[in-house]
């Protein structure tokens, strides 16, 4: 379909002519091969912008959907009918507060922007995992689990106050900022509306817009710059700063290794925790394919079993060295094991600061054939979602001796989150996207994470959006997915909020 | 190749985005993270390097038409190959040889704009890329007292460029280079009258056949020469002649060498000794063509291992930029007495382009002006008095800029600036 000339007239008084078009070519770099085109794209630069938008959508009887760093398919329109909304424009840091810990962004704020300018403020953020290319607006990506949940939490407990643009073009500011007009609260005084909004896994665009947005920040103990030296892609710092440290650690069996992360977290001494398999620390320091194949099975043959990638930060000599002696107790009492070429100097700092800006994660599922999939946990107690990413490796086997997936390694990733307080898992596959057999697979294999999820009770994982999903796990789950069509259903009235990877209002 | 030919790597690429920001691990300042003008000017995706393999695939399916705004986007890129660089830190895909690609199956098919089709036709009846260019091209070296390669054998041959020939504005680098070689002992000549132009930037406009007959009849020049070694102060040119002469097998022995590279070698032979205090702060502006695209071409041929990691037969090395002409003009200007080099954020690799490669300053001048805007307003917070760079291309779209927006800052070449300590 054609916008009404009406409506794109409307559209284009809104946000200028520069900032909206409906040319192919600006269509086609904003859809997937071989999925729906938007109608439209603009480009707002204001969150009054967007409310006109979301406005004149309603009114005419058309979907929008918004997105911003836009990695993924989500962003994308899920059929005929739909205006994009850019938020590429929207970019600024609205505020860091030093004193009170949180900073303000707008949604096209990267994580790396962020951090490097929270360093030079002795200050750091929770990183999601996919990279610090991502949005670091905390509603902008599914739960917001990255590599420093750790000591930094995630996405969902991060998020305080914000600013939300509804589906029918109401501008609702939630927490304290809807109140007295300050950020630091995302629950009051002031509504609440963090249950409704984020669901589990987020709307992925579909329940309006989310225009700025507050999240807790925390201590940096490192330097304001990190000192990193040589050209792309040979990346390392010249030194390592004073007390930090770097792991591996292999041990004999996932329960040992489970044990293990529970034990640094109850010592609280990780900075970065993460239960990468070789394949995911080769990926990181490889800097091409056949590289990455080499340290594979390098790192492969140099282990004993699963293991976890640590990253200790001292805030001073003293906290350094109880760091170091209670990770060494917990190796000693768990038969861990040092994964040596990590901790080797010519590679340790590089390691570390790809692990701190979160840079490799491109690295580690795109770069071997351009797409990955596989398995996402829930966050829930560590123990658990540790047992339930482990029924799947089998499987996955399965399909490596049959050809079908790179042999990258069986052993999920786990990681621990807020000190062990909680935990979350996911089993990565890479493979030929040319191969149906393989995208077969890739089905096969989310089918038997849902299998193994609804029967084991081990909650919904963070794969699950989109009706048929939802429709799947509800109800074995509360039926939390008619709850989800209601509120979907009295904030979006006109269904205008395009909801192909939330939920619709029809059954 | 073809655009067909790159169809795979265009189909690798995830979406992710850090064509658009300069290597993550490098970010340090978020006002300076950008480092692909035609995204950070015109915002919409398509203008990103991600966005424009996008094109080229639906170019390549018949999904789109050769419309104006196709038109618009595709020239409105400097093939400054930041984006290319920023990707190949994580992914193993070509994006600026694809992006090169579309301009010229879009050439090939009569889809072309008319400032850069003006041009070209300069290129095919002048020699120069400098439309109307009134002055001789040889006036630049008048009293000079330098060889004619065209009649006697040098050792050395010096290629002035088109923008040096027929800018009074530029000259200046030109004859201080030749000054300083000959200074040094060195057995140069230069075609004078008879230069012509290299072809390369016709090559980034996307007029292959034009650059292949321009590159042919150059290199009939230099055997007729005898010389081993070029040397050129234009990073256009030296690009060139490095790269996609070697990369179409007409580039044979020569020596490709720019002339910071080849003043820093003298410098370090003792052959050139800067006493001369120069008191000045200054910037180091590296060009892209010099900087991150002037890395040797790296011939493969092979073809993909079946199976699910993206690896060749034989394997094949991606230019990322890692060898680009970084140090050398560094080196320059650390020699010169009292001058003191501070750095911007965007350097190296992944420095921000001038604005005026790729056709840019002839199709879209303002996006040019822009584009240098940017870099101006970025070499002037790190407080130097001046920016120095290796090319004639961005000193020309510096100065422009400059007169226009009224900053206080100076532009120079670096071989500018060791002939004043020389």
């Amino acid at each position: 379909m054609v916008l009404k000339r009406e409506l794109y007239q409307a559209l284009e008084d809104v946000v200028g002519p520069e900032n909206i078009s409906e040319a192919p070519v600006i269509l086609g770099s904003y859809a997937q091969r071989g999925r729906p085109r938007f109608e439209a794209v603009t480009l707002p630069k204001t969150t009054e912008e967007v409310q006109a938008i979301v406005r004149l959508c309603n009114r005419f009887g058309v979907q929008f959907k918004a997105s911003s760093s836009g990695w993924g398919a989500y962003g994308d329109a899920g059929g005929p009918g739909v205006v994009k909304l850019d938020l590429r424009r929207m970019n600024r840091i609205l505020e860091i507060n030093e004193k009170n810990m949180y900073v303000v962004v707008e949604p096209y704020v990267i994580y790396a922007q962020l951090q490097a300018e929270l360093m030079k403020r002795g200050l750091n953020c929770n990183i999601t995992g996919a990279g610090s290319n991502c949005s670091a607006l905390p509603l902008a990506a599914h739960q917001g689990i990255g590599h420093l949940s750790v000591s930094g939490s995630y996405g969902e407990r991060n998020q305080l106050a914000l600013e939300w643009v509804t589906p029918e073009g109401e501008i609702v500011r939630a927490g304290s900022l809807g109140s007295i007009g300050q950020w630091w609260c995302g629950d009051g005084p002031g509504p609440s509306l963090r249950g409704i909004i984020r669901g589990n896994v987020m709307p992925l665009g579909g329940l309006g817009v989310y225009t700025k947005a507050a999240q807790k920040i925390y201590h940096w103990p490192g330097p304001a710059t990190f000192p990193i030296e040589g050209v792309s892609p040979h990346y390392r710092p010249n030194q390592i700063p004073p007390g930090f440290m770097i792991h591996y650690i292999s041990f004999p069996s996932p329960e040992k290794l489970s044990k293990a992360a529970q034990k640094v977290g109850e010592a609280e001494i990780g900075f970065i925790l993460m239960g990468f398999n070789p394949g995911m620390i080769s990926a990181n320091i490889a800097t091409n394919n056949n590289e990455d194949l080499a340290y594979i099975k390098q790192f492969t043959d140099s282990v004993q079993g699963p293991g976890f990638l640590i990253i200790m930060a001292g805030n001073s000599p003293r906290d350094t060295e109880y760091k170091e002696k209670a990770l060494q107790q917990i190796i000693d009492e768990y038969g861990g094991e040092p994964l040596e070429a990590v901790e080797e100097p010519k590679n340790a700092g590089g390691f570390m600061w790809r692990f701190i800006r979160v840079t490799s994660s491109i690295r580690e599922v795109a770069r071997a054939s351009g797409i990955f999939a596989g398995e996402v946990g829930g966050t829930d107690v560590f123990p658990l979602m540790h047992q339930y990413i482990m029924r799947s490796a089998p499987v996955k086997q399965r399909y490596i001796d049959e050809g079908k997936l790179l042999a990258d390694g069986t052993d999920p990733f786990v990681q621990s989150v807020e000190h062990g307080h909680a935990g979350h898992a996911e089993l990565l596959i890479r493979f030929n996207k040319q191969d149906p057999g393989s995208l077969k697979v890739a089905g096969e294999i989310a089918q038997f994470a849902n299998k193994t999820a609804i029967e084991g009770h081990f909650g919904v994982p963070g794969h699950a959006w989109g009706d048929a999903a939802h429709d799947q796990y509800g109800p074995h789950t509360l039926n939390y997915h008619k709850w989800l069509r209601k509120i979907k259903k009295t904030f979006d009235p006109n269904a205008a909020s395009e909801s192909t990877n939330y939920i619709t209002a029809d059954n | 190749m073809a655009l067909e030919d790159y169809r795979t790597d265009m189909e690798m690429c995830c979406r992710c985005s850090i064509c658009k920001f300069v290597p993550l691990e490098k970010l340090t300042e978020k006002r300076h993270s950008y480092v692909c003008p035609s995204i950070a000017r015109y915002n919409f995706h398509t203008y990103s390097g991600g966005g424009r393999t996008s094109m080229g695939l639906a170019l390549l399916d018949e999904e789109l038409e050769y419309d104006e705004k196709l038109l618009e986007v595709v020239y409105n890129c400097q093939m400054c190959g930041a984006c290319d660089m920023s990707c190949k830190y994580a992914m193993d895909i070509e994006v600026l040889e694809p992006i090169n690609e579309i301009r010229i199956k879009c050439v090939e098919g009569g889809h072309t704009v008319p400032a850069l089709d003006g041009i070209i036709s300069s290129l095919r009846n002048q020699a120069t890329m400098v439309p109307g260019a009134k002055a001789k091209r040889g006036d630049w070296a008048a009293g000079l007292d330098v060889k004619d390669i065209t009649k006697q054998q040098a050792g050395v041959i010096y290629h002035a460029g088109c923008r040096v020939c027929y800018d009074q504005d530029l000259r200046q680098v030109a004859t201080n280079t030749i000054e300083l070689l000959k200074k040094a002992g060195i057995d140069v000549g230069i075609a004078g009258e008879n230069e012509i132009c290299c072809g390369g930037r016709a090559y980034q406009m996307g007029y292959k056949e034009d650059f292949l007959n321009q590159a042919k009849k150059y290199m009939e020049i230099i055997r007729k020469s005898g010389a081993k070694t070029l040397v050129t102060g234009c990073a256009d040119c030296y690009h060139a002649f490095k790269v996609p002469y070697d990369k179409f097998g007409l580039k044979g022995d020569l020596e490709v060498m720019h002339a910071t590279e080849y003043l820093a070698r003298l410098i370090e032979e003792g052959k050139l000794k800067p006493t001369k205090k120069v008191d000045i702060k200054v910037t180091y502006h590296d060009p892209c063509h010099l900087g991150r695209l002037g890395e040797p071409y790296i011939h493969w041929e092979g073809n993909p291992v079946p199976g699910h990691i993206r690896i060749f037969d034989p394997p094949k090395e991606f230019r990322r930029g890692t060898y680009g002409v970084y140090e050398p003009p560094r080196d320059v200007l650390k020699s010169i007495p009292g001058l003191k080099l501070v750095e911007m954020d965007r350097v190296k690799e992944y420095a921000w382009c001038c604005g005026a490669g790729g056709g840019v300053r002839e199709s879209n001048p303002d996006f040019a002006k822009w584009t240098a805007g940017e870099r101006i307003s970025e070499a002037e917070s790190t407080g130097a008095d001046a920016i120095v760079t290796a090319c004639s291309g961005c000193e020309q779209n510096f100065k422009e800029t400059i007169d226009e927006c009224g900053s206080s800052l100076k532009v120079y070449d670096v071989v500018e600036l060791l002939a004043r300590a020389i």
